[in-house]
């Protein structure tokens, strides 16, 4: 019998439509994928189900009986279990109190605090999970940030009493995650499916969703598709339902081979291993792939004058010493960092304001006296540039979508016109339609002679965008390849550090 | 509609003390003298306001005005009891308060302490000093040179008012000089802009080239050098000097910006509004002394005022995302 049944789901905020009959249906033992670009109305439908918001209308079924959902409390009693983008972990707490966080810890006389069962309970429910490596003693900020997703979603998992779970909800689980670390979660989401509980898996990721999930429910502008059986259609459907008309290509093709001019050239660089060098011509771009914390960020902060190096860096030919991000903006070096809300952008100021900041000196009279009009009309030509969608210059960054913040952060860096553009993880959270407008204004600036540092896990997304990849482990660069000559697999492989021509044997 | 009442709630909570003073005080109240008055009254507030403002723009505050302004004063007056003239006297006045600021600046940015902690630490020591300085007495009478208590009771002429003589307090113009000062470096120069966006997120703005460290010890150098100031126009006025008589300035610079701040779009400090803030602890102030109410009480009242406000804004504002 089907365990999650909506159906003629409707919602509209003051007027404005977000779902307009939505139907889906999980059935036990299912992962069901929740896709959608950004807006489509996930979150809205998420939060309907949590009982945090309040459909207009609804037909609600669990193993064929009809329900409401009122209250998050209700949910719960439902078997309906929520893990959140957002991680709400306390870091200074140890592994196991963060499990039973926002539970009562487990008491004995005097009501005093029962450690040693607070600790055996944590890791018997670590263990039904899979999780063997971590302990629950340990304090969570000594993990990483996969490690610290793991505790997240086991704590779901907890025996509680009451209403057994049912449903699992994941909004993006592997947003934050590595390569290795989300394999380890997909271990973890087959368990729970053997056990014959289900998971509704939202994400962005389609490859991700093509592996692991069975059927899809894919949402456009507030009305649902059911995708049917994911092993039964190609990864290029899943797109056209997305966008709703048939996937041209995933990324824009170049435009012309890259010059032989050198745009950098870094010598002796160490990032915690055997120093090395690399080159960047003008119009190149230069993928970088590697595990999580291979050197990416290293690499990238170095060149932005954010890291103290030996380094002997030649820009255009000019010897380049920047001390800080400032020196780098000045010599034409423009970073799109790996964090958009956190090292990106000023959520609460205007999108002017956040576009303009390091171009700051020139843009104003004297590097002293501030002229907004120029700035808007500067921030309006940089926006129709990366096609940002905008009320106008002043709208606020934190009320724009995901996808267009990050156009924020596009605008901000093309906006000094730089020689080297570096990129961490452009694309990440980002939806499809943008995706390709970042790709697009990616290859155009490469044509116009710029030179690129692509960092990314995403593996695709390199090998469609970069013309070299660069692949570090451990700090060191351990191959520099072609993209045209390699395929995911064999990407993949060197990541892992496995020769390409025995795979799966070798693993380190 | 909530979005209104948060930005204006203020302003009309404002305007609600005003026609409460004016109905019970119909006869002083409402006069161009008295408001005369009141500027007077709150223009050292006003001054160590802005330099509040400054360095809350950034999300840092500053302990430590209260005491720099009376170290300030006490300085001052030593150095006319040693017969020092009275520009130099000023002049080494202010220094001391923006050694003293960008002594905080390098404990906030440099070292790296919380401005709580650093600014609550030089607090004490400023305090010290100025009771090591003044050997912990009151410092008046013929030391203190005629000129310099004459200029906090003088004023520009502005003509009659109901058949008597009015002026603009000196004390008065020196308070509009330093706001305007500090609106233009705040509203219209990239180094407020600056400091805009560390107040908005530190870490993404020193990526986007923001020299954090520099701007943060350059802000808590003018709080500092306002609160000197402000020390000053405090001798000035009470022609004397004393090791407390800066004390109450802090918490009451502090409830202005934050006053002023539940204003603003997104709850960020700005001039304009602080001096909203400023004038509304001034106008309460004045009101209730007029009407003969308890000092103590007026506190009670001021705090609650403040809690009313930021309770409002931040309130609406938890309504306005859910």
């Amino acid at each position: 019998m089907t365990l999650l049944a909506l159906d003629n789901i409707t919602k509209a905020y003051g007027g404005a439509p977000a779902l307009r009959g939505v139907s889906l249906t999980v059935e036990p033992g299912e992962i069901h994928a929740l896709m959608g670009e950004n807006g489509a109305g996930k979150s809205t439908l998420i939060k309907i189900l949590a009982g945090v918001v309040m459909p207009d209308t609804a037909n609600i079924a669990i193993d064929g009986k009809a329900v409401t959902i009122d209250s998050p409390a209700q949910a719960h009693r439902l078997g309906l279990r929520f893990i959140h983008q957002e991680f709400n972990v306390v870091p200074a707490l140890s592994v196991a109190e963060n499990l039973f966080l926002g539970r009562p810890y487990p008491r004995r006389w005097g009501g005093l605090i029962d450690w040693p069962r607070l600790n055996a309970t944590a890791r018997a429910t670590l263990e039904r999970l899979g999780i063997s490596h971590i302990d629950p003693a340990a304090p969570l900020s000594r993990l990483s940030l996969g490690d610290q997703m793991l505790v997240r979603i086991s704590s779901a998992f907890l025996d509680e009493g009451g209403a057994p779970a049912r449903l699992y909800v994941l909004d993006e689980p592997t947003a934050a995650l590595s390569r290795s670390e989300s394999q380890a979660l997909f271990k973890v989401l087959a368990g729970i499916k053997a056990s014959g509980c289900s998971i509704l898996y939202v994400s962005h990721r389609l490859d991700e969703i093509m592996t692991i999930c069975d059927r899809a429910t894919v949402l456009r502008d507030g009305t649902s598709i059911d995708s049917g059986r994911l092993a039964e259609i190609t990864h290029d459907d899943l797109v056209a339902m997305m966008i709703g008309r048939p996937v041209g290509q995933a990324y824009p093709a170049p435009a012309a081979a890259p010059g032989s001019a050198e745009m950098l050239r870094i010598a002796d660089l160490s990032l915690g291993a055997e120093p090395f060098g690399l080159t960047v011509r003008a119009g190149e771009i230069l993928g970088v792939a590697g595990l999580a914390n291979a050197g990416q960020t290293k690499l990238l902060r170095t060149l932005f004058g954010d890291r103290a190096s030996r380094a002997r860096i030649t820009l255009s030919g000019q010897p380049y010493r920047p001390r800080s991000p400032a020196d780098a903006w000045r010599a034409g070096v423009a970073y799109v960092p790996a964090e958009r809300r956190s090292e990106g952008l000023m959520l609460t100021r205007p999108i002017f304001e956040n576009a303009t900041l390091p171009h700051l000196a020139a843009q104003s009279l004297g590097g002293t006296w501030l002229t907004p009009g120029r700035e808007r009309a500067a921030t309006r030509t940089a926006g129709e540039r990366v096609r940002l969608k905008a009320r106008g210059p002043d709208q606020l960054a934190g009320t724009l979508s995901g996808g267009n913040q990050q156009k924020v952060v596009f605008a901000r860096a093309l906006a000094g016109n730089p020689r080297l553009l570096l990129l961490d993880e452009p694309t990440r959270g980002v939806d499809i339609g943008a995706k390709f407008d970042i790709y697009t204004l990616i290859r155009d600036m490469a044509a116009k002679g710029m030179g690129v540092i692509l960092v990314s896990s995403d593996l695709p997304e390199l090998l469609g965008m970069a013309d070299r990849i660069a692949v570090l482990r451990g700090g060191a660069l351990i191959g520099l390849h072609e993209a045209a000559a390699l395929d995911q697999e064999r990407l993949l492989n060197l990541c892992y550090g496995r020769a390409p021509a025995e795979p799966a044997a070798t693993e380190s | 509609m909530l979005t209104l009442l948060r930005r204006y709630g203020t302003l009309i909570g404002f305007a609600l003390i005003l026609a409460f003073f004016w109905a019970n005080l119909p006869d002083t109240f409402m006069t161009a003298r008295n408001w005369l008055n009141i500027t007077q009254q709150l223009s050292m507030l006003m001054v160590v306001a802005a330099g509040m403002t400054i360095v809350m723009v950034m999300g840092d505050f500053d302990l430590s005005v209260g005491s720099m302004a009376s170290l300030a004063g006490i300085v001052v007056a030593v150095l006319f009891t040693l017969d020092v003239p009275i520009w130099a006297a000023i002049t080494l006045g202010l220094l001391v308060g923006l050694a003293g600021g960008a002594f905080n600046g390098v404990l906030v940015s440099y070292v790296g302490i919380l401005p709580f902690v650093g600014t609550l630490a030089t607090l004490t020591m400023f305090s010290g000093a100025g009771f090591l300085v003044s050997g912990g007495k009151t410092i008046s009478g013929r030391a203190i040179p005629e000129a310099f208590g004459s200029f906090a009771r003088g004023g520009l002429p502005l003509g009659e008012w109901g058949g008597v003589a009015i002026s603009l307090p000196n004390l008065t113009i020196v308070a509009l000089v330093i706001v305007a000062l500090s609106w233009v470096l705040l509203e219209q120069t990239t180094f407020g802009r600056r400091l805009y966006a560390i107040g908005g997120n530190l870490e993404a703005a020193r990526l986007a080239g923001v020299a954090v460290r520099r701007l943060k010890l350059i802000a808590f150098a003018l709080a500092g050098t306002s609160a000197a100031l402000a020390g000053i126009m405090y001798a000035s006025r009470v022609a004397s000097a004393n090791p407390t008589q800066g004390s109450s300035l802090m918490l009451n610079a502090i409830a202005a910006v934050f006053l002023g701040s539940t204003m603003s779009e997104n709850g960020e400090p700005r001039i304009l509004a602080t001096i909203v803030g400023v004038l509304i602890l001034g106008v309460l102030d004045n009101g209730l002394t007029q009407l003969a109410v308890d000092s103590y009480v007026r506190q009670i009242l001021v705090g609650g005022i403040i809690i009313l406000a930021v309770a409002a804004s931040s309130l609406t504002k938890g309504l306005k995302t859910r």
